[in-house]
């Protein structure tokens, strides 16, 4: 079962990370008649649709998101109109009626078609395309006219059927958000511990009595190096490292690297710790063992103690994976769209606040729990101990 | 002429001095027990001789040569001097095989097929052929330290400083360590023993140092030693540990 799941987080992952590269192909191209007549032409550019809400007019473009009821006018300056409609949600009016169109202080009467969406496709069919077929007719004239239009889905306004609308909806988004979140965590988290490498083993290294003096003020000088950088990025808040490299310096003058830079200079002081508790933590024999056959401190630790110290640190590491696959929400602050900012920006979109978080919750909620699981695995065939699952800011 | 000597050697951690004038002579081929009450700088005078502590004042001459200077001439010193632990020491994150060619590969710079030949043989003459490919965490006390010498004979060390190598042993496996200990006895190697095993002592020993307070208080051959020492301390010792044991 768990397997299953982890699958299909997977594919899910994949799948969002695909579309993210390969937008959606635009809309074809309606292909209409085209005439020379002048009049036919003008009523063509600029006929238009009344919807009922107050009689607003419909350009074509608004057909776009079509939800509720709307007219047709069968006249324009001389030009008749009939239509054909094409669709499984809408009707058509057998007669004409005429509406009031308010137009400045006045009104004007205009006969009209009504158009009624008899029902609404339901959120998993999403948008679904109708053709209007106008045939326009002047004098001994006429030409047919193609317009194009989707009908909207509307949101249910129970919490259930909101959320389902929601994540249906916007499925696109919350998995661009998601990808975004674990590409930016699983780099910084791979660039941190290629970076903590170096932090640990300049903290690490300390100067013997037979070191010359050279050796002996550069080991001493990375290693306070090292422990600067190390207490100055675990005691700020990633939010203002985040701020302060962006609005302050405007780094690599694109957001994503900068918010990557920063996201991997972070985990990497938080990794150099954990590797160089693991090293601390390595039996004093392994040491002695080593030196003992002629070889250097280097080569011990190297061949030595490295090897064990990174092996033992590797569930920690995974842990700051985890960690950090929540943590990048703050990289919003500086207009990186990961899962978070996307979830605002659906907010923004159809401003149910509620049904929104709730999924983005769930959403972290299973990328942290399945990485987990699928950490913990990798970690029991490689034999190492697991570690639990810490409580993280 | 001898293959080790040391002189005076003083060695102190602040203000406490563990080692206080040691002076010693080891000659080639030789096989020195070290006996003494816990505390009395049996480890520490093992490890200076090969640097694994510094020694505050005094002279080892390994071939008449001095060797503390450099790191590296330090090095050069522990491969032709190597250690076995009573913790036995090996890496944890290396298969036998390769814990027995890291140190010849790295160090002495031997190309690896060769090594591994070599290694086959040494862990054949140990009885740990068959154990090439187990990691430490899989093996025995008795089969690590015997895994462990073979390590340090991979380096063909002219001198091997063991320290309580059977210590850390469950009873029944001290047998097959000390068993590997007097053939390798009978090969013309040298060795400084740190032990607790008076009867393995007394019966492969050329000589028996017994150590008192830091200072050699007492060498003889393990006759005198064992059946008639000169001192009162070592008489003291020698009947306190007869207690115990
Ligand atoms: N690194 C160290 N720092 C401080 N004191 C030490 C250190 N190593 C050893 N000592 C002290 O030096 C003294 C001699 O220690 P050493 O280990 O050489 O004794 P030993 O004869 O080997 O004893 P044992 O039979 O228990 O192994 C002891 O009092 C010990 O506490
Ligand atoms: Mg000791």
């Amino acid at each position: 079962m768990r397997k299953v799941l982890n699958k299909v987080i997977l594919f899910a992952l994949v799948f969002g990370i695909i579309i993210t590269i390969f937008p959606k192909a635009n809309a074809e191209e309606l292909n209409n008649d085209s005439t020379e007549n002048e009049v036919l032409n003008d009523a063509i550019q600029n006929l238009k649709f009344y919807s009922s809400f107050n009689y607003q007019t419909l350009t074509q473009d608004k057909l776009n998101k079509l939800t509720s009821d709307f007219y047709l006018p069968v006249e324009y300056f001389g030009v008749t109109i009939s239509y054909i409609v094409d669709s499984e949600y809408l009707s058509v009016s057998e007669e004409t009626e005429i509406i009031l169109l308010r137009q400045g202080t006045s009104t004007i009467e205009k006969e009209v078609l009504k158009v009624t969406v008899t029902n609404l496709p339901n959120i998993i069919k999403g948008e679904q395309e109708f053709l209007i077929q106008a045939t326009l007719t002047y004098l001994d004239d006429s030409i047919t006219y193609n317009y194009q239009g989707f009908i909207t889905p509307v949101i249910p306004d129970d919490f259930f059927g909101g959320a389902i609308y929601t994540l249906v909806r916007y499925a696109k988004m919350f998995l661009e958000g998601a990808g975004l979140t674990l590409l930016i965590s699983l780099v910084g988290t791979v660039l941190g511990f290629i970076l903590a490498l170096f932090l640990a083993t300049a903290k690490i290294i300390a100067p013997t009595p037979q070191d010359k003096i050279l050796s002996k003020s550069l080991k001493i000088f990375f290693n306070k190096l090292s422990s600067i950088y190390i207490t100055v990025f675990r005691g700020t808040p990633m939010i203002v490292q985040a701020s302060f490299f962006w609005y302050g310096f405007g780094l690599f003058g694109n957001a994503l690297l900068c918010g990557l830079f920063v996201v991997s200079l972070n985990t990497a002081a938080y990794i150099a710790e954990i590797i160089r508790g693991s090293v601390n933590a390595i039996d004093k024999g392994q040491t002695e063992g080593s030196l003992a056959l002629g070889l250097s401190y280097s080569q011990t630790f190297i061949f030595v103690i490295f090897p064990q110290a990174i092996k033992n640190s590797m569930p920690a590491i995974g842990n700051e994976f985890v960690i950090n696959i929540k943590d990048t929400a703050v990289l919003s602050v500086i207009g990186i769209f990961e899962l978070f900012n996307q979830t605002k920006k659906i907010t923004s979109l159809h401003y149910r606040q509620l049904e929104a978080y709730a999924i983005v919750a769930l959403i972290y909620l299973i990328l942290t729990y399945s990485i987990t699981s699928i950490l913990k695995v990798i970690e029991k065939r490689m034999g190492m101990k697991p570690l639990e699952l810490t409580s993280s800011n | 002429m001898n293959i080790l000597k040391i002189n005076n050697l003083h060695k102190s951690y602040g203000l406490e001095e563990v080692l206080k004038g040691i002076n010693l002579e080891v000659s080639k081929g030789e096989i020195i027990s070290i006996i003494g009450s816990s505390g009395s700088g049996k480890s520490t005078l093992l490890r200076c001789i090969n640097y694994l502590e510094i020694p505050t004042s005094g002279e080892i001459l390994f071939h008449d040569e001095n060797f503390h200077q450099t790191n590296k001439l330090i090095q050069s010193l522990r491969t032709k001097v190597t250690m076995v632990f009573q913790s036995f020491n090996l890496f944890d994150n290396l298969n036998v095989l390769e814990n027995l060619i890291l140190a010849p590969q790295r160090v002495l710079k031997i190309n690896k097929k060769d090594l591994i030949q070599k290694a086959y043989e040494i862990l054949d003459s140990v009885g740990m052929k068959d154990f090439a490919n187990k990691l430490p965490k899989h093996l025995s006390g008795g089969q690590k330290q015997r895994v462990a010498i073979a390590r340090a004979l991979m380096m063909n060390p002219e001198i091997i400083l063991f320290d309580e190598p059977t210590s850390a042993l469950d009873p029944e496996m001290v047998g097959e360590v000390l068993d590997v200990m007097k053939s390798l006895a009978k090969t013309g190697i040298t060795m400084l023993i740190v032990t607790h095993e008076m009867s393995f002592a007394k019966e492969l020993s050329d000589r028996v140092i017994f150590m008192n307070e830091g200072v050699v208080y007492e060498e003889n051959t393990p006759d005198i030693i064992f059946n008639n020492p000169q001192l009162p301390r070592t008489k003291e010792f020698l009947k306190r540990f007869n207690r115990n044991y």
